[in-house]
């Protein structure tokens, strides 16, 4: 990030931790992808991007991360132009994307291996955060001997050990069953809970995005058609699934998504 | 169920070899044309036991050796160079598949003329051989890596170097792997051919002395040498790839 790129505008310093500002993206086809988004982030924040399937969500979270630049607007992270991914930040593929040839361990020391020496505490550290993810006898396994469900464990896990501000995951659990998701969901949310991690979460499930969201954002066409904010009580156990106001906040989410095609 | 099909491959082969034997016999084959698998062991035997096989066997290893070596590394490390660098490719592909479809055979006596006559022009004539499977092999693994473990590194913030180590190269190493078994199978007929012409020591040196001097068990003899050592080569790498790869 350039110093000289700092937002040096008159206005005021926001507590918001990531800033999308009308941001457009092409790919290099020249075709518009995403057109003048807007979205704000606030620290501790879980927002969810829900739409169907090649409406631009994994290109916005890329954008946000800074793994692509906006061919308009700009990117804010921390109050400067974002143009490569930070240290800060963790991403969750919506494959787990494990190093086959490492151990369970190896993997979720990854993003700290490759800039220091592995020292004791920080061992501990990974221990911890697998503990956590339910995964304590599996720490020397390789990700071929995991289930689905816990390679997904072990991907979470490797995108919290360095502490980031923010996750972005983009449909992490697509692939899992519905128990197995409904867990990893429950867990996530508490550890998040727990480390005040902001979340950017891409999903094509409504019962998730309103499970897990504190705003979602209905994507169209490259466009947010619409940002519900979603005032179920926190913490969410699996009951609240059931619930009248749960089930009016998916209705209303599928008829945005269904009203803007 | 292991042992069993151990068995019957080993069956397979001694049906084979009795058949061998005695249709030679009913026949009354000249030694000349095909001699029998009991006279081609017993010279076998007898040219390992008097010590006359062992000079050439070292020698043959030795350029398989550092043919192998000359020949794998600059393959990987040519393998890494193009496959990273698009230009490159572009610019040295057409030449190194030039160099692969030149016949090597014919390329001997040149390498005579270049080299002298012993070792250097087997080893250089192995090296050559050794070379493309694993540069073929390697530039397809460095282009072959899962897109979205690239995005991880960049997310990472991990340095061309890094990628490089520790995600291209270990994602490609089955592949690589391979490509170092077709090597080292190969460089047996490197350096065998290259004797053929370029060597007056060697196990391919001592096929041509025997044709010369009309010594068809001799030839056969060497022939199972070479198999042998063949077989045992590729089996050693396997060994170690299971060893120390995945284990």
């Amino acid at each position: 990030m350039n110093s000289d790129s700092v937002i040096t505008r008159n206005e005021p310093k926001t507590q918001h931790l990531l800033r999308l500002r009308e941001v457009s993206f092409s790919y290099l086809d020249g075709v518009e992808t995403l057109h003048n988004i807007k979205l704000d982030l606030a620290p501790g924040e879980f927002h969810c991007l829900i739409g169907r399937s090649g409406c631009g969500k994994t290109s916005l979270l890329k954008l946000a991360a800074g793994l692509l630049l906006p061919t308009g607007g700009e990117v804010v992270w921390n109050n400067q132009l974002l143009d490569v991914p930070q240290n800060d930040m963790g991403f969750v593929f919506q494959h787990p994307t494990l190093l086959e040839w490492l151990d369970v361990l190896d993997n979720v020391l990854l993003p700290i291996s490759l800039h220091k020496k592995i020292n004791k505490q920080d061992t501990e550290q990974a221990k911890n955060l697998l503990q956590r993810m339910g995964l304590v006898n599996s720490f020397h396994d390789k990700p071929a001997e995991l289930s689905g469900g816990q390679q997904s464990r072990v991907a979470i896990a490797r995108a919290l050990i360095t502490s980031p501000r923010i996750l972005f995951m983009d449909e992490p659990f697509a692939s899992l069953d519905a128990i197995t998701r409904e867990e990893l969901q429950a867990d996530l949310m508490d550890i998040c809970a727990e480390h005040k991690t902001s979340i950017l979460f891409v999903t094509h499930d409504i019962g998730e995005a309103v499970y897990l969201g504190d705003q979602v954002s209905v994507m169209v066409e490259g466009k947010i058609h619409r940002t519900l904010t979603i005032e179920l009580p926190q913490p969410r156990h699996n009951a609240i699934r059931h619930s009248p106001e749960f089930n009016r906040y998916s209705a209303s989410l599928r008829q945005a998504m269904e009203g803007a095609v | 169920m292991k042992l069993k099909s151990y068995f019957w491959t080993f069956a397979i082969g001694v049906v084979c070899l009795t058949a061998w034997e005695i249709l030679v016999h009913l026949l009354g084959t000249s030694e000349l044309v095909m001699p029998a698998p009991t006279r081609i062991a017993d010279v076998l035997w007898k040219s390992l036991s008097n010590g006359y096989l062992w000079p050439h066997i070292w020698q043959t290893l030795l350029e398989v050796f550092w043919g192998i070596l000359l020949g794998g590394l600059m393959g990987f490390i040519g393998g890494i160079a193009l496959g990273e660098s698009k230009h490159l490719r572009s610019l040295l592909m057409p030449y190194v598949v030039l160099s692969q479809v030149v016949p090597k055979l014919a390329l001997a006596p040149l390498f005579i003329v270049w080299f002298g006559f012993g070792v250097l022009p087997t080893v250089v004539m192995t090296a050559l051989i050794c070379f493309f499977p694993l540069l073929e092999n390697t530039v397809t693994s460095m282009q072959q890596v899962d897109p979205q473990k690239l995005e991880l590194f960049r997310m990472l913030r991990a340095n061309k170097w890094q990628t490089l180590w520790r995600l291209k190269i270990p994602s490609g190493l089955p592949n690589i792997m391979a490509g170092f078994r077709v090597a080292v199978v190969l460089a047996w007929v490197g350096a065998v051919v290259g004797e053929f012409i370029g060597s007056s020591k060697g196990l391919g040196a001592l096929i041509i002395a025997a044709q010369g001097s009309m010594d068809t068990p001799l030839m056969f003899a060497v022939l199972v040498v070479i198999t042998v050592l063949g077989i045992s080569s590729y089996w050693i790498v396997q060994i170690f790839e299971r060893r120390f790869f995945y284990s």
